[in-house]
């Protein structure tokens, strides 16, 4: 016990050396694995416009309720015409880059010989979506909620898709994770059909349009996500690449609320 | 080369009495018959080119290239025997992958020639290898600064200023020490020009085939990447090494 | 082991309303001062941006909540209905220590039953200003300044190294405003806006701090863009 004196057995004993312990043959243990998230990241979205794709995510890591890394960024560049955005455990998406960081750099490397083309987001979404499914298999997941944006240079044309945990996967032209499937997905479904109509055959919004949404959007999460922060990044991926915006601030509205008082009959 | 074997050459695990190697002469000659390589480190970065051989009209432009990519930032330039270079790229690969996993950071051009000299080496001590036949060049920018090395088919490596091997390699070699004798050295625009020149003046038209000659760089130009050298700029430096060329024989 | 996810407050019922939270309050010779977030959720979902935390109870004396929502304002409910009581049946008005003995009753005798962390604050002509904190056992401790909720783990070392006696009632609202942006910028259950409320002898004065103009401190490095084209 702390702050008791040792008995002199255990000060001669301090490794439990005698009597020898008993050795039982080896049982079969189960393997165990991380059962969840521990540092994370909240919702993500995404949002297919005119000539591109574009996805947003804040630059909040949380410790549980506790803001603890305020300067994370979770879009991630892979090769010229594809990003990730990641929710969920910060470790897996830092293992998530180094794996697709070295198979990127080997394709590239290949490429100076044999001329292959170089790896298309549809591509790394398939491969991405192989990985969670494999690894939620071993019942150890991968615990991430991925969103894949894209140009394609052979179709010229942009890719939308999630992937998670679970391996499930969807493609939508405008998609949202977590909380943003709760609270954003609907105001971006509602922009995008009012513009693209039901079979979003129309003409898609604008950059403009399409990064005003995402503010919005953004705005909405920080008024109504407890893991959330007023500080984020827009990445966009064109058919002249891939670029992320430096971080940003929503234009918040509050002082409606100076005259609230209380919660029911209060007036003071 | 002044004796053959006399049958001390069977076997690369087996010295002669005069403390040779038979085997790993032997395959010095696989290179020096195969077309030229050449590196060179400038002051602004490294650059890579190789006389490729067509000994085919039937091959297909550009392809079969003999410059490869090791990592983002290292090349590998080498002349011999392509398959045997094919192997050696593959271990290479291999081992800026292992490096990376294990530290998280670009493995530099020093250690990769380290690594992948051991493993030529490994190639000189069993009965049941043949030693590689080809000597490569590792050329790259990490944060050393540009670096270039020479591996041999003995495993033995040395890191150089210019380095040139295959055919031809002695009078390329002099042109190099002319081009390095250069006030503070040449740039990587300089150096393709030099080389795409020494790559031509060492060709020889009458006797060797037709060749294709490829480039590749590692500087700021090309983003700190290993990459082909542009098609313009290659195409400027090679009629440049045309025209010198000419200029050269007139005054002869 | 618990979940880090989870709130660690036993009684908190599945899916309750909870104030995350972060509250306080300050003596300064003549009053008080207390604050308070303006944030309500239940889990990560922000059922309320713009919530007033801060309770009257009586003419000069008000209470901060945290906890569950639906806990504390029931028990304000039951101590401001007492001190209607006492005033009319003794002619004046509860002293703070009074009313502070209410909560503790009620919060120790129900602690079973509730998830109530209250501070009760405010002036009367015995004590001047005086702060009282209950904590979640039912306890009552009087302090010189008192910080509550799960905000407010995160600013001790804060308090502790700024607070001083003899402070005048701005430098107190400055502190308590300073305090809990702090303790609202890391506590994922606390945000929104500021409330404050300062009660002396002649004045029950409100001020509000929109979530858009609170006093910033460091918050990691600013994040720049990169540029991946078809060039690189």
């Amino acid at each position: 016990m702390w702050g008791q004196p040792m008995s002199a057995y255990d000060a001669f004993n301090a490794h439990a050396s005698f009597p020898l312990p008993m050795r039982s043959a080896p049982k079969a243990q189960p393997v165990s694995h991380t059962q969840q998230p521990v540092v994370t990241g909240t919702s993500v979205l995404g949002l297919k416009f005119k000539g591109g794709v574009m996805l947003a995510a804040d630059n909040l890591a949380s410790y549980g309720s506790l803001a603890r890394f305020r300067d994370i960024q979770r879009l991630h560049p892979l090769g010229s015409h594809c990003v990730m955005a990641v929710a969920g455990d910060m470790a897996d998406f830092q293992w998530l880059k180094r794996d697709l960081g070295s198979i990127l750099r080997e394709e590239e490397a290949l490429s100076l010989t044999d001329n292959h083309p170089s790896l298309s987001a549809a591509n790394i979404y398939n491969y991405l979506s192989i990985i969670f499914y494999n690894r939620r298999s071993k019942g150890d997941p991968v615990w991430n909620t991925v969103l894949v944006g894209g140009w394609d240079e052979a179709k010229k044309e942009s890719f939308l898709g999630y992937v998670d945990l679970l391996g499930t996967t969807y493609s939508s032209p405008t998609l949202a994770t977590g909380y943003g499937a709760h609270i954003a997905q609907p105001l971006l479904r509602e922009a995008f059909e009012a513009k693209a109509g039901l079979d979003g055959k129309g003409e898609l919004p604008t950059a403009e349009e399409a990064e005003k949404l995402l503010d919005d959007c953004m705005k909405v999460l920080f008024y109504r996500d407890a893991r959330s922060l007023n500080k984020y990044q827009i990445a966009t991926i064109t058919a002249e690449g891939v670029k992320i915006s430096d971080s940003k601030s929503a234009k918040t509205e509050w002082g409606f609320a100076e005259g609230l008082r209380g919660y029911g009959a209060q007036d003071r | 080369m002044s004796s053959i074997g006399t049958g001390y050459d069977l076997d690369v695990s087996t010295y002669s009495p005069d403390g040779r190697l038979f085997q790993i002469e032997y395959a010095n000659k696989a290179v020096e018959a195969a077309g030229v390589a050449i590196g060179l480190r400038c002051s602004d970065g490294v650059v890579l080119a190789v006389e490729r051989m067509l000994h085919s009209r039937l091959l297909v432009k550009g392809a079969n290239r003999r410059i490869q990519s090791l990592d983002d930032h290292i090349g590998m330039a080498s002349a011999g025997l392509l398959a045997d270079a094919k192997n050696l790229g593959n271990r290479g690969r291999d081992e800026v992958h292992n490096y990376r996993d294990s530290y998280d950071s670009p493995i530099t051009v020093q250690i990769l020639s380290d690594r992948m000299s051991g493993y030529v080496q490994a190639h000189t001590c069993y009965g049941s290898s043949r030693p590689f036949g080809i000597s490569t060049l590792l050329a790259g920018v990490d944060n050393t600064g540009p670096r270039l090395f020479c591996i041999e088919p003995s495993g033995v490596y040395y890191g150089y200023h210019g380095a040139a091997v295959g055919k031809g390699k002695a009078l390329a070699k002099t042109e190099l020490e002319k081009v390095l004798a250069k006030e503070g050295g040449v740039t990587c625009r300089e150096g393709v020009m030099e080389v795409a020149r020494i790559i031509h003046l060492v060709h020889d038209d009458n006797k060797d085939k037709e060749f294709e000659l490829e480039m590749t760089w590692v500087c700021a130009e090309s983003g700190g990447k290993h990459k082909a050298v542009p098609e313009d700029l290659l195409k400027e430096a090679e009629a440049a090494a045309r025209a010198a060329l000419e200029e050269g024989m007139e005054e002869d | 082991m618990t979940n880090i996810n989870s709130v660690d407050i036993k009684h908190l019922k599945n899916g309750e309303v909870n104030l995350g939270t972060s509250i306080m309050a300050v003596k300064f010779e003549g009053g008080v001062v207390i604050g308070a977030d303006s944030r309500t959720t239940t889990g990560a979902y922000i059922a309320n941006r713009v919530t007033d935390k801060l309770t009257h109870i009586h003419d000069r004396v008000y209470c901060c909540r945290s906890g569950s929502a639906a806990d504390t304002q029931a028990v304000a409910d039951i101590v401001h209905q007492h001190c209607q009581i006492y005033s009319s049946l003794y002619g004046t008005p509860p002293p703070v220590a009074t009313v502070t003995s209410m909560f503790e009753k009620l919060c120790y005798t129900n602690k079973d039953q509730l998830s109530a962390g209250i501070i009760v604050a405010g002036w009367d002509a015995e004590a001047g200003g005086s702060v009282y904190n209950i904590p979640l056992g039912g306890g009552m401790f009087q302090q010189p300044w008192a910080i509550g909720g799960s905000g407010s783990t995160y600013v001790y070392g804060y308090c502790d190294a700024t607070y001083q006696d003899g402070w005048n009632e701005e430098e107190t609202v400055q502190f308590v405003k300073n305090t809990l942006a702090l303790a609202m910028s890391r506590d994922g259950s606390s945000g929104g806006c500021i409330r404050m409320c300062v009660i002396t002898k002649d004045k029950v004065q409100r001020h509000f701090i929109p979530g858009n103009e609170l006093p910033r401190f460091w918050e990691g490095k600013e994040v720049v863009g990169a540029v991946a084209g078809v060039t690189a």
